[in-house]
């Protein structure tokens, strides 16, 4: 992402930012509230238009006009607020959008919901109502469900916006582990996350944005963890820190 | 008023065009409107340029909604003709359903010179001050086919008790005993038991000595041919069909009642009642379908309010005009009225609505077969 | 018919009705077929209804007379609640269709009693279907012109059709100068039902027959692909349970309304236009399925449709649950809500075809607060008004509940003040009662 602007009304929430991701690469972004993460990370699921800017995938320049254009493109997002419909089952959101039908265009549910199991499988082996609205099931699995919905479609670019912040501490180590493998399986990853743990965890390079501006990006074999907590409180360049900044920390 | 239906098409188009452009704006709607409006107000405005020639009286008249088809079409014509006649003068205003409108229409047309008024009322109540206020400027008033609850004005309409009257007389003449079905008129609407009232000082006595039945009684939403058709269904289930006749309040009523009829092959067996001589209850007459449609001529009632406005205009007192009688109003009041006498027009008598042109021969003979009806050949 | 549906339902022994609770055993029985368990409690209300005005009509209200006259009574509200169900999962509203079935009769009789027959001459063969097809694109032009208010220029859509409302009554009226427009073509008025618009007993066996294959077919092709994907399957008990009460639903109401049989005059002119001799006791023909009641059938069948096997409807769903879920989704919501009042207006149309045909003429008071009512028989069927719940067969069932009332009150001589008071209360009762018993199912 090269030099994206967003701004609403006079407001600047992304002011001219740079973002980099590599396949096989977990990149995070962080800063404090309304630093203008999800903003950015919005334009590139195309839930936003940006005022300017340019979107590369391997070198070439890319329009995204909207979250159809992003998922064609092998975009897929999980929302913090999951984006599901509570009133249709996992299946049909799994699938919501971009249904499968049979030749003469009706809905086919049993391909659905096949496809669901196959892939709940990998995720959530213990998953198994498929036949209920998503309302009545736990944060979990619908956390699972959204999951699905943006690994099912062989996703390259995945955008994770707080994907443990609803979670108990077990269902929380069942997406830290799954964002490794999505991982290993070679798709890229923006994640979003005010858990600065999690963050150190999984991520490869860290990006820090303040007030719509990149502060810094590092590689977080170069960093500690409370070097990348002052870069966030402070808004300072990982080189501009010393031993001070960290010390106020504490 | 061709001209109204065209522009209603017009509307319906341009809302269409708009649909089709795929542009949100209500253009078509504004433009039908302000189009709709400007008709109706040039209408009006014309006439009010129109000053017959003459020396007599100005007559003021204050249409509450001149985009009805009758008032343009039979009443304004007839009260000209009048005013004419006796060498009145005519201006008029339009309240377009307004009842605040109305108010101030009555106090332009004084302004205007008005030395009498027709007040075809929105709202007779809220009227009233206007009303009374022209009285005491010593400007008579003449409420025009709706009620004025004010003594000094003069009330003229068609009496709807007789066309009760009417309508169960000639039902009864058919069916002098059996069982009766009463379809009536709208609650909310006064009328409604005015014609009720007239239907049971006919049938009253039959009634009594039980040679008639009453097997159905209902009101009819908003004279909703449709309900009545449901409510007719209802009843020649509830009897078995033993209904030999049928006293419906008007003709909408009446269409839904032979429509029920007519799904039990019924129709033309049963008598119904009906009124207001519509275009396609007089064509059920010539078939046969309807026994009785009551005409109340508007071009009557617009001629006898000119002729009384011109009258009372010259200083004529109230009781001094010819035929008026007492009203005793559902307010209390007693009211100076001229009650005109309907029309009931049967099968033998279609000839008077083909001749005075209130309907076409071809309107009226669509579908009737040759031989059945006089005046279709 | 769908009483006995009920009747049918609560008497049938399971498998399961060995355990000595029987409340259990219905409960799983109810769970095991997945039936709604909304639409048996609509069922259990429509027949304390029907069994109550049966018992105060001393037996006319179920005679299969009456159930006839319900049938086609019903049919005008019950297509628009079809298309209202839509456009209240969906989260919006429709307040203008009373007033459109006014535009759209009058628009439809004027074509065939002053415009065509100019042109093709009085009672042509093609005027029932020019008129038809008229009125259907006229409806789904006003339905898209009211969506797309709603959706692209973003006006609430209780504003929109409240100003569809007014405008399109005075637009009934000023097409017809507020003249009542008869009559109307003789086919066209099949439509309606009325005295020859009825299929005859044998072709209503036949097509009862042809649904209780299709019943069985669609349980059968379900249960196939639900076995080549390795999905779960409903115990066979429980198919067949399900497929023989809707099997023996279709042929026991089928019979019932064959029961009714043409008026003495009627009979006569058939019997002489087909040369039967009139016997001494008269000739017992069967009116069989009235024309508005077979199109009522389809309609909600295609509609079911769409609503649950077509993307279409998956969408109107989706916007019901989540607008926003819908949007991020890649839903073209705005295009979605054109199209479902588009879809809405076309219904609207079908309607004023049934009850212009049914009058046999077109008045511009015409289907003043039915609005009310296809909203009421909407919710009355289970759909919810914060949107992404309802279904079809609720909504039939809804205008069921509310024509039964009607027709039950003026058979028992209740005025017309009174059954509006009665039948408000009931609305208001009935929603109550279900957000009752979903508060406690959660």
């Amino acid at each position: 992402m090269r030099d994206v602007h967003v701004s609403f009304g006079g407001v600047k929430a992304v002011d001219g930012m740079h973002l980099d991701l590599y396949p096989g690469e977990v990149v995070a972004l962080v800063g404090g509230n309304g630093a203008g993460k999800t903003t950015l990370i919005k334009t590139l699921a195309g839930a936003q238009r940006m005022d300017s800017g340019q979107i590369l995938m391997e070198g070439e320049p890319v329009t995204i006009e909207g979250p159809k254009d992003a998922k064609e493109k092998g975009i897929e997002t999980i929302y913090q607020t999951l984006a599901l419909a509570e009133n249709i089952d996992a299946p049909g959101n799994v699938f919501l959008g971009r249904e499968v039908t049979t030749r003469l265009g009706n809905l086919d549910e049993g391909a659905m919901e096949d496809r669901t199991r196959a892939v709940m499988k990998r995720l959530n082996p213990h998953f198994e109502n498929f036949a209920v609205p998503v309302a009545s099931l736990s944060g979990g699995q619908r956390q699972s469900v959204a999951i699905a919905r943006a690994v099912e479609f062989n996703a390259r670019v995945l955008i994770m916006d707080e994907p443990t912040a609803a979670l108990g501490p077990a269902e929380s180590e069942q997406v830290r582990d799954l964002i490794r493998r999505l991982r290993e399986e070679g798709i890229g990853i923006f994640l979003i996350s005010h858990d600065i743990h999690d963050v150190y965890d999984l991520a490869d390079r860290i990006t820090v944005m303040l007030q719509g501006e990149h502060v810094s990006t590092v590689s977080k074999k170069d960093v500690t963890i409370d070097q990348v907590l002052a870069m966030i409180i402070l808004g300072k360049r990982s080189e501009d820190l010393d031993e001070s900044d960290i010390a106020s920390l504490h | 008023m061709s001209r109204f239906r065209y522009l209603a098409w017009l509307t319906v188009l341009a809302m269409l065009l708009a649909a089709c452009g795929g542009n949100g704006d209500d253009v078509g709607d504004d433009a039908a409107d302000d189009a709709a409006d400007e008709a109706a107000g040039d209408d009006a405005g014309d006439d009010a340029g129109d000053e017959a020639e003459g020396d007599g009286p100005v007559i003021g008249v204050s249409w509450n909604n001149f985009q009805e088809e009758r008032w343009p079409t039979w009443d304004e014509p007839a009260i000209q003709e009048a005013l004419e006649d006796f060498g009145a003068s005519y201006i008029s205003t339009d309240a377009s359903s307004s009842a605040e409108q109305q108010i101030e229409d009555v106090q332009n047309l004084i302004t205007q010179g008005a030395e009498a008024l027709i007040v075809l009322a929105q709202d007779g109540t809220a009227i009233l001050p206007a009303v009374e206020s022209a009285l005491e400027q010593g400007i008579p008033v003449i409420a025009y086919d709706r009620l004025i609850e004010a003594e000094e004005a003069l009330y003229i309409t068609f009496d709807n008790v007789e066309v009760g009257r009417m309508q169960a007389r000639e039902i009864y003449e058919r069916v002098p005993e059996g069982n009766y079905v009463f379809i009536k008129g709208n609650q909310a609407d006064a009328n409604a038991d005015f014609l009720r009232s007239g239907q049971a000082e006919v049938l009253e006595d039959a009634v009594e000595a039980g040679d008639i039945q009453n097997v159905g009684e209902s009101y009819t939403d908003n004279w909703d041919p449709t309900i009545a058709q449901r409510n007719m269904e209802q009843f020649l289930t509830e009897n078995d069909n033993d209904v030999d006749a049928v006293v419906a309040s008007n003709d909408g009523t009446a269409g839904g009642v032979i429509a029920a009829l007519e799904s039990q092959g019924l129709a033309g067996e049963v008598p119904v009642s009906g009124q207001d001589a519509d275009g396609a209850a007089l064509n059920r007459v010539a078939l046969g379908t309807q026994t009785v449609s009551v005409w109340k001529d508007a071009r009557d009632l617009g001629y006898r309010a000119g002729e009384a406005a011109v009258l009372l205009a010259e200083g004529t007192a109230l009781e001094d005009i010819p035929d008026s009688v007492t009203f005793d109003s559902p307010g209390g009041n007693q009211l100076t009225s001229l009650l005109l006498e309907p029309i009931p027009i049967t099968q033998e008598n279609l000839d008077l609505v083909v001749d005075a042109g209130w309907i076409s021969e071809e309107e009226l003979c669509q579908g009737v077969e040759p031989g059945t009806v006089d005046v279709c050949g | 018919m769908a009483e006995t549906e009920t009747r049918t339902e609560a008497s049938t022994t399971t498998p399961e009705s060995s355990s000595s609770d029987p409340r259990r055993s219905v409960r799983s029985l109810l769970r095991a077929t997945e039936v709604d368990t909304r639409l048996i409690g609509l069922l259990l209300g429509l027949a304390a209804i029907w069994i109550g005005f049966n018992y105060m009509s001393g037996g006319t209200f179920l005679s299969p007379r009456n159930l006839w006259n319900l049938s086609v009574q019903f049919a005008a509200v019950a297509t628009m609640a079809s298309g209202m169900v839509l456009v209240i999962v969906s989260r919006n509203i429709d307040l203008s269709v009373g007033s459109m079935l006014a535009t759209i009769a009058t628009a439809m009789a004027l074509l065939q009693s002053e415009i065509l027959p100019e042109l093709l001459g009085f009672d042509h063969a093609a005027t029932w279907i020019i008129a038809l097809l008229a009125g259907v694109v006229l409806g789904a032009l006003i339905g898209a012109f009211q969506g797309v208010i709603i959706a692209y220029v973003g006006v609430p859509a209780f504003i929109v059709t409240l100003g569809g409302l007014l405008v399109w009554r005075g637009v009934a009226f000023l097409m017809a100068s507020g003249r009542t427009i008869a009559p109307l073509d003789s086919t066209f008025r099949l439509i309606g039902g009325g005295s020859a618009g009825a299929i005859g007993g044998g072709w209503s066996w036949f097509l009862a027959g042809v649904a209780c294959v299709a019943i069985i077919a669609l349980i059968v092709n379900n249960r196939r692909m639900r076995r080549r994907y390795g999905l779960k399957l409903r115990p066979v008990w429980a198919e067949i349970t399900v497929g023989g009460i809707l099997c023996g639903a279709v042929l026991i109401g089928v019979g019932t309304l064959n029961r009714y049989y043409m008026p003495e005059s009627l009979a006569r002119s058939y019997a002489e236009s087909r040369g039967i001799a009139w016997p001494e006791g008269g000739l017992d023909i069967p009116m069989g399925l009235a024309y508005p009641v077979l199109i009522v059938i389809a309609i909600a069948l295609l509609m079911t449709f769409i609503a649950n096997r077509r993307r279409f409807g998956r969408y109107v769903y989706a916007i019901g649950g989540n607008p926003e879920a819908a949007q991020l989704a890649g839903v073209n919501t705005r295009w979605t809500t054109v199209k479902i009042f588009t879809l809405m207006g076309m219904l609207v149309a079908v309607a004023a075809a049934i009850q212009s045909a049914r009058l046999n003429a077109a008045v511009s008071g015409m289907g003043q607060l039915n609005e009310l009512y296809v909203i009421a028989a909407a919710v009355i069927g289970g759909t919810s008004l914060a949107g992404g719940v309802g279904t079809i067969a609720g909504a039939m069932l809804g205008a069921l509940v509310m024509q039964s009332l009607q027709s039950g009150m003026v058979l028992m001589g209740v005025d017309a003040p009174l059954q509006t008071v009665v039948v408000g209360i009931v609305l208001v009762l009935a929603v109550a009662i279900d957000a009752y018993y979903q508060r406690r199912a959660k």
